[in-house]
């Protein structure tokens, strides 16, 4: 089955600022893709490429197959999409607003409709200025959502929701992926991705770093280990051991960390006598700020 | 006493000093930072009354150049019902003076400079906290180490400088202006002092509105406090120039200095001297009401909004225009108003003049080619302003045309299957539907003003179309700009059109420019629409200039990278 998204040397800069620098990716049907990145690494500018909302410098951007600067419409027909920020018309009420959005798509199942306006607990009755930030993203989101896309693309979807209603939207969202829609979701929130993807992609300073499972991503783990001994701390008998850094050593306490296999450490331990073992695996968060290090999540919002 | 808990974070931490500079005009300072998001806005205020300034003291010079033509204008003002005379300028106090430069820009333009001003500080003192505060960026500025009052002060003051800044190029614009162009035997040179007497005067009205707009802006949130003040100050203007007595006239600040003319000499610092301490009570008062209210929360004023009908759901273009629909009304409803009072004073005149040939004649050597005994001749006059007011609301059409990009909402509707040209061509019809919709409010206006009085003025009901043909002209120029190359300033520079368009036409026969300079300004192809007398030439070029931008806008969108 052919690629729901191909990006191919995808560059976009803006003067002499950077943008994204030859990003390949593709993204398979019914695959529920995460983009990872810390703020101004390129995520949104990715996007906007993919949906034709800015044009590449260089490389292309093809959804569904088509090319995204040859026919945007046709791609545009086919997809959700839900923008990191987003404004809409102040005075319309939601109810009037998702309308119109039904409205430019030829119409939606009214059924449908209702039935995400009452899982996400949505009054649409109010003009959407008067929504809290909560609401109105409610509003982005039942509307990339009503018409069934096939693909749906969420820039940072779950901003300004609250943890019950961010449980119900990656509920929505696995229903959608079991009817056969295909997800590109992009977010800083590890967590949320680690939950939802099958593969992620993480990007850092325009360029991709890395693409893989969530397990292999996993693989990068390490495990923090302390081994509390009853006698003296035997440090040289797990200096040698392949993956095995950071040791530290405190009174009976040996804390260390381990790279791949943790299996040679156990067997190392079982040689002496110890009162207790913590082996930790990390989450994937800290998995990822142990890889691209603290300062690339909170890098300065400069890039886009 | 409470003890204070907590070591500071830097307790011997020294900075740099923020520059002067920077706290006067930058972001060293909440005046600073204020200051330079006024610059345009200052620009464009001491641009236009600065350049008015000069324009007509180099027209007057030109037009009226003879001691006999002098004469006539003072005869042709002096036969004029004093309902309208005195709606521009108190000429029966001025009298003979009202031939003189001053006394002319006086009576025609004097309450151009001081509504104009006035209406800039409107909405700047309307929008500085309260629009501010409706966005959200308040609060953060109110976390600030400095107190709400300060906070308030310093806005307020960036405001004032850069008015009363303002009023003083005026002033200087009416020396250099008399002194080039004047005739010092016809007593035209106007001194120094008595230019500035005039920019007092034009800066305390401007102080009085602005500052009431102040003062509700905490009750009633920008638009509320805004629309209040303006019309507020409309309704005091006509109630003072049309002598109309009550209390309307008694509270009104123009009817507390008709007798200061500084340009012909005359003054009433009495008068000045009330106007701005009510208005330095009305800016304390929304320095205290800001100080002490909620941060953000209006009591708001109750507009009726439109049936959910009209706000348009079904597409495209009726989305667009229901967008633009409340300001196309806006627009409509002002100018119908502007139009009715107009229209009615236009019908009576014209009776006059038809009733007296000596009088007509007059008018004749003044203004060759016009045909006083009708009411549309009267409007003629009155077009250049029309087509103003016409081309301001085309820049707001197109401004809010705009906001879909430059609000963030452009990316969530291109994300549907609609073209980007759909989308342009969509927003121009709507802005186009707009202009109809004010040109017919104006239409009526006139239509009912001269009704009122039984008039005809079924030519100038039908001239008003200039001001559509106009309007949408503008429209094109800023869908051009939009599509072309930003939306973030094709509302900016339609208005800059529309002012250059407006010095063009005025200065380049008032200083003997070539032809072809003259020829560029759209307005000058239009012929005499008021009167029935239409120049195909700017008819088709308004069309083509419309139909050609929204194309051109389309063509433009498609090329380039949406912003956010």
């Amino acid at each position: 089955m052919p690629p729901v998204i191909t990006l191919e040397k995808l560059t976009k800069t803006y003067g002499k600022s950077r943008g994204i620098i030859d990003v390949d990716l593709e993204v398979q049907q019914g695959e529920v893709f995460g983009f990872l990145g810390p703020n101004g690494a390129g995520k949104t500018t990715t996007i906007r490429t993919m949906l034709d909302l800015i044009r590449p410098t260089s490389g292309r951007a093809s959804v569904f197959g088509i090319e995204s600067t040859a026919d945007p419409v046709a791609i545009h027909r086919r997809i959700g999409y839900i923008p990191g920020e987003f404004a809409l018309y102040d005075r319309l009420t939601g109810k009037q607003t998702l309308e119109y959005f039904a409205n430019l798509r030829g119409g939606v199942d009214p059924a449908y409709q209702a039935s995400l306006i009452e899982r996400f607990d949505l009054d649409t009755g109010k003009r959407f200025k008067t929504y809290s930030k909560g609401n109105k993203q409610k509003v982005g989101v039942v509307a990339a959502l009503q018409h069934k896309p096939e693909l749906l693309v969420l820039d940072e979807p779950t901003s300004g929701l609250d943890p019950l209603v961010q449980q119900t939207f990656f509920e929505t969202l696995r229903e959608a992926v079991a009817d056969g829609a295909s997800v590109f979701l992009s977010s800083h929130i590890l967590s949320e991705v680690e939950k939802t993807c099958g593969r992620v992609a993480i990007i850092r300073d325009g360029r991709l770093t890395k693409v893989d499972t969530i397990e292999g991503l996993r693989d990068l783990a390490h495990h923090q280990v302390e081994l509390r001994f009853s006698g003296p701390v035997p440090t040289a008998a797990f200096e040698a051991i392949p993956g095995v850094s950071d040791l530290a050593a405190e009174d009976h306490t040996l804390r260390m960390r381990v790279a791949g296999p943790i299996t040679p450490v156990v067997r190392a331990a079982a040689q002496y006598e110890l009162l207790d073992f913590v082996s930790r695996e990390p989450s994937l968060e800290e998995t990822f700020l142990a890889q691209y290090g603290r300062e690339a999540v909170e890098a300065g919002p400069d890039g886009r | 006493m409470a003890a204070s808990t907590g070591v500071p974070r830097h307790p011997a931490a020294t900075f740099a000093p923020i520059p002067f500079r920077k706290r006067i005009y930058g972001f060293g300072s909440i005046f600073g930072k204020t200051i330079r998001d006024s610059r345009l806005s200052f620009i464009i205020a001491a641009g236009m009354f600065g350049g008015l300034a000069l324009v007509m003291g180099a027209a007057i010079g030109t037009v009226f150049p003879t001691p006999q033509a002098r004469l006539e204008v003072g005869k042709l003002v002096g036969s004029m019902p004093a309902s309208m005379v005195n709606l521009f300028g108190n000429a029966t106090l001025m009298g003979d003076k009202l031939g003189t430069l001053g006394g002319y820009v006086t009576w025609k333009y004097g309450a151009m400079f001081s509504l104009g001003t006035a209406f800039w500080s409107i909405l700047a003192l309307s929008g500085t906290l309260a629009g501010e505060a409706a966005r959200g960026s308040l609060d953060i500025v109110a976390t600030s180490p400095f107190g709400k009052r300060r906070i308030a002060l310093e806005k307020l003051a960036a405001h004032l400088v850069l008015m009363w800044l303002a009023v003083l190029v005026v002033a200087v614009m009416l020396v250099v202006s008399s002194n080039a162009f004047g005739d010092a035997s016809l007593g035209d040179q106007v001194s120094l002092g008595n230019a500035l007497g005039f920019s007092l005067w034009v800066g305390v009205i401007a102080m009085f509105f602005g500052g009431l707009a102040f003062a509700l802006a905490p009750l009633l949130g920008r638009a509320g406090s805004a629309g209040v003040s303006a019309l507020l100050m409309m309704v005091l203007w006509v109630a003072s120039g049309l002598e109309m007595g009550g209390p309307l006239e008694a509270i009104s600040p123009f009817h507390w200095t008709v007798t200061h003319i500084p340009l012909v000499g005359f003054y009433d610092w009495a008068g000045v001297l009330a106007v701005g301490v009510v208005g330095v009570v009305f800016l304390v008062i929304g320095l205290e009401l800001f100080n002490r209210r909620d941060l953000g929360v209006t009591a708001g004023l109750s507009l009726p909004s439109l049936p959910a009908d009209v706000l348009g759901v079904r597409g495209p273009v009726s989305r667009a225009f229901g967008d633009q629909l409340p300001r196309a009304l806006s627009w409509g409803v002002g100018l119908a108003i502007w139009g009715a009072l107009l229209a009615s004073l236009a019908g009576p005149f014209a009776d006059q003049v038809a009733k007296d040939p000596a009088m007509g004649q007059i008018f004749k050597q003044i203004f060759p080619g016009f045909d006083f005994t009708t009411a549309g001749s009267w409007l003629q006059l009155y077009l250049e302003l029309f087509l103003i007011a016409a081309g301001f609301a085309a820049a707001t059409f197109v401004s809010k045309w705009a906001s879909d990009e430059t609000g963030g909402r452009l990316e969530v509707v291109l994300a549907n299957p609609l073209a980007r040209a759909r989308w342009v061509v969509a927003g121009g019809i709507a802005a186009l539907l707009a202009v109809a919709v004010m040109t017919a409010g104006f239409a009526l206006g006139i239509g009912l003003g001269a009704a009122s009085v039984s008039g005809t003025t079924g030519a100038a009901i039908v001239g008003t179309l200039a001001m559509g043909l106009v309007a949408a002209a503008m429209v094109g120029v800023g869908v051009a700009i939009g599509g072309l190359w930003r939306t973030s300033l094709a509302a900016e520079i339609t208005a800059l059109v529309v002012v250059a368009t407006y010095l063009i036409d005025l200065l380049a026969p008032a200083l003997n420019l070539p032809d072809w300079f003259h020829q560029l300004a759209l307005t000058a192809h239009l012929g005499q629409p008021m009167i029935g007398s239409w120049d195909p030439v700017g008819i088709v070029a308004c069309a083509v200039i419309a139909v050609g931008g929204i194309a051109l806008g389309a063509w433009g969108l498609t090329r380039r990278d949406v912003a956010r």
